[in-house]
């Protein structure tokens, strides 16, 4: 029994660094995604030009290579930021650029004739972008970005690799502490699952929610 | 401060951890591909639980991190008594990991198939095992050929979690190198570049052959649409 | 209202002005040396064989597409174009804007916006584009959906709508932005045939009680001949004939032109 709670106080520990963590490099990601997808939908070369190679880049490379590199790197250039900020900024980059794909893709989806039928209405691009296109686009993502945010909470794990205590980190430490290793990878793997699951089901809400109406 | 000296002569070191990581990739993929087929028939099984049973177990897989399944394959498995090599502990978890991707993949693959097919196969009197091996199967896998291929890239990506199993792999050769030398920042770049060279033209050859194989099938742009997405979402 | 006739029509300067207009889309040449004119007012139906050009000209007028060569004059203004010193240069955003707000198009597929409510659809542009307010926006998009049979479909989405009500809808949001042209895009093709009626109707009312000019392409040949001033008959990027509807359905000159219309004799004679 003593084990059992000392075992859920550790973990529970964990929990409130994964959680602030995951959503830090939520924002972070979902921020960058449209920046970085607006831009590789720009008319101009220099923005599009950036654009692919950031999303290639951060796509191409992996992320736990992109954790270290910040993480033992940075201090080695003069440049020192506190562990968290670097497990926010490794996801949050990355994810950023998966979703950038996502927010291009999206927009490219809606179809043309809603562009068309915004330019015969006279409608300023920022206007057609912000109550046609947008509008659109954003109910194709939900479903993607619903993925991607399971995605980054399973990438949030690989932070107890560069030293963040977050859930899976505080598993180990319990492991060698008590050696109840079963118990705590159960439990480990059931906390990530509890937390995952409302995201999905808030997600499908949101959906539902947005595509009333919409046959 | 940046050697290219030092991160030429690392890159030996690099390359032979380098098929660690192929290995690894290969061997997973295989795993992923058998329990994904695996999963992908428990859910179309007639028996009620089993479907139930599989569906659940590929959910839960889904939503939890790869890396805390490696663990726990790693060091709750013994306390079973069944002790795993890292190297087969690892591939058995990133093989697993990736089975719950694939068997949607499988999935999409089958359901894209007309009724007509099934309709004429029993029309046929072909048996059930016919049935899939001459006219489903050869129908379902060229289509997605190229989503297997891209979640071959993606597994490879995902490669250097084994490290934390102690599978010498890329990532694992570069914190030896790195705290042996103190050079991280050549270790962990060159490693980069690698993985982007290998990684970016074989996503490329993917995106080609799907095209290619689009216009064959004549796949709808809607399919096509949602398998970017999911290239987008499970990189 | 009585149809504007010919002599009147001779006296007036044009409100639109399509000058050597040449399109290529890619090395494909589509169309070359087009000048064609439409009155203030005056109703155009344009009529002509599958990819002869007619879309074309009027995406052109939408600013949809850009001519590759000549210039499109409305209302005394270059709509593609702009003088400096002299020459003509391609128009900016801002000149493309103000001159747009004359025009309105009804699509073929409707393009209504999915997400939006029927009410929201037809008020949208009123409020950010003439800069209406709120009330005056829904209390005109209530008037003209009354118009076009629709004011109880205020709270659907389009989706829930049928193919004619949801062109009746668009008509209503273009024509709520009083455009001094509006142009038609074979508006009912994509309707099952037994909902054409109702949006042809509307159509006639719009012409018989509004001011605007209409360019109406189309394959409904009786419906162009009741409503139209003229009739323009184009084939291979070429308008090939034009005139008063009884002289070029009763009377075509050229033989594509009869060619043509003799596919649609039942409905003539
Ligand atoms: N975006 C485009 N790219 C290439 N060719 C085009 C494009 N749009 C039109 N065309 C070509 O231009 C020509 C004129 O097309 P347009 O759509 O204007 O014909 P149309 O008279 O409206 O025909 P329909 O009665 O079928 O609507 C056709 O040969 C068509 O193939
Ligand atoms: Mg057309």
């Amino acid at each position: 029994m003593d084990a059992n709670m000392a075992i859920f106080n550790g973990l529970l520990k964990g929990l409130g660094v994964t959680l602030q963590v995951l959503i830090y490099s939520v924002l972070l990601a979902l921020v960058l995604s449209f920046i970085i997808g607006f831009m590789s939908l720009s008319k101009w070369r220099i923005p599009r030009w950036s654009a692919t190679l950031f999303i290639e880049v951060f796509r191409g490379t992996s992320l736990l290579v992109q954790l270290f590199w910040l993480y033992f790197s940075l201090p080695i250039l003069g440049i020192r930021l506190p562990a968290m900020l670097v497990g926010v900024l490794g996801l949050g980059l990355n994810y950023g650029a998966y979703g950038a794909v996502v927010v291009r893709t999206s927009i490219r989806a809606v179809p043309k004739g809603q562009t068309e039928a915004s330019i015969a209405l006279n409608m300023s691009p920022y206007r057609r972008m912000r109550s046609v296109i947008l509008p659109q686009a954003f109910l194709i993502m939900l479903p993607t970005f619903s993925n991607l945010t399971i995605e980054l909470l399973k990438g949030t794990s690989l932070i107890s690799l560069v030293t963040l205590a977050d859930l899976t980190f505080q598993a180990l430490a319990l492991r060698s502490a008590t050696m109840e290793t079963t118990q705590i990878f159960i439990y480990l793997l059931i906390i990530y699952f509890i937390i995952a699951y409302p995201i999905t089901l808030g997600f499908r809400w949101l959906e539902k929610k947005q595509s009333v109406g919409r046959g | 401060m940046w050697s290219w000296d030092f991160a030429i002569s690392i890159l030996p070191q690099l390359l032979q951890a380098m098929v660690v990581t192929i290995e690894a990739t290969i061997v997973g993929f295989i795993v992923a591909t058998v329990l994904g087929l695996f999963w992908t028939i428990c859910r179309r099984s007639s028996i009620k639980p089993l479907k139930f049973a599989v569906v659940a177990i590929v959910e839960f897989v889904r939503s939890t991190p790869l890396l805390v399944q490696l663990y726990f394959i790693f060091f709750v498995f013994p306390t079973f008594g069944i002790t795993l090599s890292p190297f087969s502990a690892g591939v058995l978890g990133l093989g697993l990991h990736y089975s719950t991707y694939l068997t949607e993949v499988f999935r999409t693959g089958i359901d894209s198939i007309p009724k007509g097919q099934w309709e004429a196969s029993t029309a046929l009197n072909l048996s059930k095992i016919k049935v899939w091996t001459h006219v489903i199967m050869p129908q379902a896998i060229p289509p997605i050929i190229p989503m297997l291929g891209n979640y071959f890239i993606v597994m490879f990506k995902e490669t250097p979690l084994l490290s934390a199993i102690s599978i010498v792999e890329m990532v694992q050769a570069a914190q030896i190198i790195g705290s042996n030398s103190f050079r991280y920042v050549e270790a962990f770049t060159d490693v980069g570049v690698i993985f982007l060279l290998l990684s970016y033209p074989a996503s490329l050859l993917f995106q080609y052959t799907e095209r290619r194989i689009q216009h064959r099938f004549d796949l709808s742009v809607k399919a096509s649409k949602i398998e970017e997405d999911h290239y987008a979402t499970n990189k | 209202m009585p149809r504007t006739s010919d002599a009147s029509l001779l006296n007036q300067e044009p409100y639109v002005k399509y000058r050597n207009i040449g399109m290529k889309f890619g090395d494909t040449e589509v169309m070359k040396g087009i000048n064609f004119d439409i009155l203030s007012g005056e109703k155009v139906a344009m009529i002509g064989p599958s990819g002869s050009g007619k879309t074309t000209l009027a995406r052109m007028l939408m600013t949809l597409e850009k001519p590759t060569e000549g210039t499109i004059e409305i209302g005394g203004k270059l709509l593609w174009h702009r003088r400096a010193n002299g020459k003509l240069v391609d128009a900016n955003l801002k000149h493309l804007r103000q001159v747009r707000g004359q025009i309105g198009m009804v699509f073929q597929q409707y393009n209504l916006f999915p997400h939006m409510t029927i009410l929201r659809n037809v008020m949208e542009a009123q409020v950010h584009v003439l800069g209406l307010t709120k009330k005056e926006a829904e209390d005109r998009a209530r008037k003209i959906l009354k118009k076009v049979g629709l004011e109880h479909k205020c709270d659907a989405y389009p989706a829930q709508l049928s193919g004619g009500q949801q062109q009746r809808v668009a008509m209503a949001r273009a024509v709520v932005m009083k455009p001094k042209i509006m142009l038609f895009d074979e508006v009912t093709s994509a309707l099952d045939p037994e909902l054409v009626g109702e949006v042809l109707e509307v159509i006639r009312e719009i012409a018989e009680e509004d001011e605007m000019a209409m360019l109406l392409i189309t394959h409904e040949m009786a419906f162009a001949r009741d409503i139209a001033d003229r009739v323009v008959f184009m084939a291979d990027g070429q308008i090939i004939e034009q005139g008063p509807p009884e002289q070029i359905f009763n009377y075509p000159q050229h033989q594509r032109t009869k060619n043509f219309l003799s596919r649609f004799s039942t409905e003539f004679h």
